[in-house]
């Protein structure tokens, strides 16, 4: 099976950015790079591994899942997966300013980590997926 | 404990609000045109093969791979075109269509334009259109319901 014939239950993600909105809000609040860093890996096995090896994904498929009944919508893996690679940009930035001394980049970066998260919480809006089209516009035809 | 992530946090909230008002007022929400020139969007649709000669009211959907909103947009009209005989669908890629994108300056997905029977553009929306409203603006220009 190919990557973009996967498809996901659509609660799963969303669960999953609750979470990740609760992790980042902790990390904040705490100041803490080291879990900026652990929510990047997160991120990271999500968009690379894919989001059947997505922690919170996992938990939600396997325990969260079968109390809520039958799937009753599934959706194609490849927006959100690629909303994981570009909060792993954000985490990325968010940690390495927190851990190398530049805890003002550390909080911003993570701040808007944690609005993309918020917003797709909330309202099922993916953040990365529509910046994926203003950057192809914006980068040259690929050759 | 860190009083700046406190004022991140709280910021964070207040941005996310306003943005999920801003999404909810403007997603979908169809306006009249006038950013574009229309040569320059008339010449862009006949790349693309849009004919709205051939229909009462042609749509032009521009998606990406990565577009959740895009696939229940794409099935709202394809659900739509089965009973009203008068509108044509066009989907294009917007990835391989990128001098298109620019020229129609399409910047989020689903972006959609809705063109008349003379080649005129009455209007655009992005963001997953309302499905009440996305069957009444099909309505209203393809004499179906009446």
């Amino acid at each position: 099976m190919t990557a973009a014939s996967r498809s996901v239950d659509v609660r799963g993600p969303r669960f999953s950015a609750w979470v990740t909105a609760v992790v980042l809000a902790v990390a904040l609040v705490l100041g803490s790079g080291v879990l900026v860093a652990a929510q990047g890996a997160v991120f990271a096995l999500g968009a690379f591994a894919g989001l059947r090896y997505a922690p919170y994904g996992a938990f939600f498929r396997l325990v969260v899942a079968p109390r809520l009944g039958p799937v009753r919508e599934r959706e194609p893996e490849a927006p959100p997966r690629f909303a994981q690679l570009v909060g792993l940009l954000f985490a990325v930035v968010g940690a390495g300013g927190y851990l190398l001394g530049a805890p003002v980049l550390g909080a911003v970066a993570t701040g808007f980590a944690l609005v993309a998260a918020l917003l797709n919480a909330a309202t099922g809006f993916c953040l990365g997926c529509e910046l994926y089209l203003i950057a192809r516009r914006a980068l040259p035809a690929r050759a | 404990m860190s009083g700046m992530g406190a004022v991140v946090v709280v910021a964070a909230l207040a941005v996310t609000a306003v943005a999920a008002w801003w999404l909810r007022t403007r997603d979908g929400a169809v306006r009249s045109t006038g950013t574009e020139e229309d040569g320059v969007a008339a010449s862009a649709f006949d790349r693309l093969g849009v004919r709205p000669g051939e229909a009462d009211l042609t749509v032009v959907q521009f998606s990406t791979a990565f577009c959740g909103p895009c696939r229940a947009t794409k099935a709202r009209l394809r659900q739509l075109q089965a009973t009203r005989p008068g509108l044509a669908v066009v989907q294009v890629d917007a990835e391989s269509h990128l001098d298109e994108v620019r020229a129609l300056d399409v910047r989020r997905t689903p972006t959609l334009f809705y063109l008349g029977r003379d080649g005129e553009l009455i209007g655009r929306s992005s963001g997953a259109p309302r499905p009440d409203e996305l069957t009444a603006l099909v309505d209203a220009h393809t004499g179906a319901g009446s």
